[in-house]
């Protein structure tokens, strides 16, 4: 699911740090006419241009994302989601990680039910042919920004079951992964280790635009 | 009754053969196809084995095989003074182009989903019962997989 | 009112594993249901046929998840009858411990999973907590938390370390007193009973007709346990009883198969403290094990869930010719429209968690 919305110029596609002041390259101006004519959808855009042009063009847009980008990343970081999801045996060991001898509930994991709630699927356990489209399903309705954690051998590239006629070698064939824990079963320290390394790979990457472009 | 007793009256109904004991508590024997229900019928009804454990499809290559097995949990057969349960094994054979045996679904409520998972792995096909598809592969899986001619891809070499 | 079917699908919070319910709902009360599986189907059989009769018990490991333990032991029992190897006393007690053990996590891996679905979510803290002493025990002599590849053709792996008599007698003394203290937050609690009681009943005639079997089916006051009717390893030399409740002449409600379940936990407690008093010096493993096998052989035993029955036939190679596997949660699941007719859609994760599921195992 693409949330970006680009309108008038698509080769306005914004990345990191772009600045831009030639006033050709701004977006065309919102339909003309009474704002009270517009629909609900219309004028949300016609809002948001407007907000757009005005940071891009004094260069606003660049300060404050520079104050926003490491809150936005902080956060993110100490709050992943998972979806609260169990194929097989390190299903077993992610519940038992959040019991109170290891509680990996103390870097800010809640365990949601509905994907669309959700930032982190975990796959723990092998995928077979029959599950692999509602995974798939899964892993579309989660909002961005979204990761992959690939818990466990089945997971990684079929485990055991490389020679079964109906498990999928690896959750990477059809989905990107962004960690891989290795283990088989994957001990609740392993499972911890793995949530901090992802928490590494977002403090490298920048997330956070504010303004959505 | 006593067990050996149960032996003796197995064997004497039509299309039994082939009696024998396994362990102590265990009466095995051949059933022709065509007398299957029938006989089937008066285990339950007659001899009290009122539960139906496990039903295999196996695929000896000229010919198929299911095996049943019936437990009594109530005691209608006893093995001396012991407490030991009495269970019955039950072979029949099909032939390989169109391997069809009565359904028992009517009679034991826990062979429903049995039949179901042997029409599924090894293509047997049960007559009457109510509702015979696909339980553990996706719809529309083609082929019998347990079957010894089932050709698959595996991706490393044979060890 | 409309009747409609509802999909409670595979990623739901009250499947405890991934199968799919379907229910007809008219307004609030439940008409029909329609499970499916398969969506853990892993071809274990055509996989072990690949594979010498030694190398399978890394695929049992894997069947049931939660009792690793009880589906290793009952494929060895089945080569064992079938290659008629002798297995030595010591080992057959060692063997009894670590299945009790076993039977005592599972349980508690059930009732921390049970009490969330009735939206009691200390209890899961509580039962867990206390399932981590037992990890750790069973950790003590196989070296791992889940899945431990210790119970080998022919005996075990390795013998028991010292110390662990002792580390076990503090576990149980912890324990029995938690157990106590347990009974006034869970049985004697009014919302408890109220959600619980006379709600998901089936009888005994009908549990034995549909393939019921276990703590379900002793829920019914049936008197059936297959360590007693139709024994294995050491269960007869030694003095315990079987656990059944029941919630009238004849029939079982939720309420009952809990109690079943803590019942069956103090007599696993009573059962090893009898295996360390007469256990015998000795070895461990047979001295010969075949490679070959030809033939046919079952045997069943009492998994944690029911009855686990395995039927190995032999071809004279050292690979299984045809392996079948049965688990006791296939007929019960396909027999849940029986116990869901008539009762709310706010029933069905209390009823369908006392059936106490695993999906590994029914997929097989």
């Amino acid at each position: 699911m693409n949330s970006k919305r680009v309108s008038g110029n698509p080769s306005l596609r914004r990345g990191v740090g772009s600045k831009t002041t030639d006033s050709d390259k701004i977006m065309e101006d919102p339909p003309a006419g009474d704002w009270l004519t517009l629909r609900s959808d219309q004028l949300l855009e016609w809002i948001d241009n407007a907000v757009y042009n005005v940071a891009e063009t004094t260069g606003m847009r660049e300060v404050v994302n520079r104050v926003t980008r490491p809150i936005f990343n902080y956060g993110q970081r100490f709050s992943p989601h998972p979806l609260h999801f169990g194929i097989m045996c390190c299903a077993i060991e992610m519940g038992q990680a959040s019991a109170p001898d290891h509680d990996i509930d103390r870097l800010g994991l809640v365990y949601r039910s509905s994907p669309r709630q959700c930032d982190v699927l975990i796959v723990n356990g092998p995928v077979c042919e029959k599950l692999r489209p509602k995974l798939k399903t899964l892993y579309e309705q989660m909002p961005e920004p979204k990761w992959v954690i690939a818990m466990g051998e089945c997971a990684i590239s079929g485990g055991p079951y490389w020679d079964s006629y109906s498990v999928v070698a690896g959750a990477d064939t059809f989905m990107p992964v962004d960690v891989y824990i290795p283990g088989c079963p994957v001990r609740p320290e392993a499972l911890m280790h793995g949530f901090l390394t992802l928490q590494k790979k977002i403090r490298e990457k920048e997330p956070g635009m504010f303004l959505r472009r | 009754m006593e067990i050996k007793e149960l032996m003796q009256k197995l064997s004497a109904l039509k299309g039994a053969s082939n009696a024998s004991m396994i362990r102590d508590n265990v009466v095995k024997l051949d059933i022709d196809k065509n007398s299957s229900k029938e006989f089937f019928t008066k285990l339950r009804d007659d001899f009290g084995f009122e539960h139906c454990s496990l039903i295999t499809a196996i695929d000896n290559q000229p010919e198929f095989e299911l095996v049943y097995h019936f437990t009594s949990v109530n005691k209608s057969v006893t093995v001396g003074s012991t407490d030991m349960s009495v269970m019955t094994e039950v072979h029949v054979f099909l032939e390989r182009d169109t391997p069809t045996i009565e359904s028992i679904s009517d009679l034991w409520g826990g062979a429903n989903w049995h039949e179901r998972e042997a029409f599924d792995l090894m293509g047997i096909y049960f007559v009457g019962h109510p509702d015979l598809r696909r339980v553990l592969l996706p719809e529309g899986f083609a082929g019998h997989p347990l079957r010894k001619d089932y050709v698959y891809e595996i991706h490393e070499e044979e060890w | 009112m409309a009747e409609m079917w509802i999909s409670m699908g595979p990623q739901h919070p009250m499947t405890h594993g991934l199968w799919t319910l379907k229910v007809k709902v008219d307004g609030e009360t439940i008409t029909d249901a329609d499970p499916e599986l398969g969506y853990l189907h892993r071809s274990v059989e055509k996989m072990g046929e690949r594979r010498k009769y030694f190398m399978n018990t890394t695929l049992t490991d894997r069947l049931c998840y939660a009792s690793s333990t009880t589906w290793t032991h009952s494929y060895v029992l089945t080569v064992e009858e079938l290659m008629n190897v002798e297995v030595p006393e010591r080992a057959k007690y060692i063997r009894t411990i670590m299945l009790e053990l076993q039977r005592l996590a599972s349980h508690l891996m059930w009732a921390g999973a049970y009490m969330p679905d009735l939206g009691h979510i200390t209890g899961a803290l509580y039962f867990w907590r206390d399932r981590e002493l037992f990890l750790n025990l069973l950790e003590v002599p196989s070296g791992s938390r889940l899945l431990y590849n210790y119970i080998r053709i022919g005996g075990v792996k390795r013998d028991l370390p010292d110390g662990f008599v002792e580390k076990t007698e503090r576990v149980f003394k912890l324990f029995e007193k938690r157990l106590d203290e347990y009974a006034d937050l869970f049985e004697n609690s009014k919302i408890f009973r109220m959600r619980t009681q006379d709600v998901g009943n089936f009888t005994a005639a009908q549990a034995q007709n549909l393939g019921i079997t276990g703590p379900n089916m002793r829920g019914c006051g049936t008197k059936f346990d297959l360590r007693r009717n139709d024994p294995y390893e050491i269960y007869e030399e030694i003095d315990w009883d079987i656990q059944t409740r029941e919630a009238g002449p004849g029939y079982s409600d939720c309420f009952s198969r809990y109690m079943v379940r803590i019942d069956e936990m103090k007599e696993s407690i009573r059962i090893i403290r009898e295996c360390f008093k007469k256990m015998p010096k000795g070895p461990t493993l047979a001295s010969t094990i075949p490679i070959r096998a030809q033939g046919e052989a079952f045997r069943r035993t009492e998994d944690s869930r029911g009855e686990a029955l395995m039927y190995i036939v032999g071809d004279g190679t050292d690979r299984p010719y045809r392996w079948k596997i049965k688990s006791p949660m296939f007929t019960t699941i396909s027999a849940c429209p029986h116990y869901l007719k008539g009762y709310k859609l706010a029933d069905i994760p209390a009823i369908m968690g006392s059936i106490d599921i695993c999906i590994g195992e029914t997929d097989k």
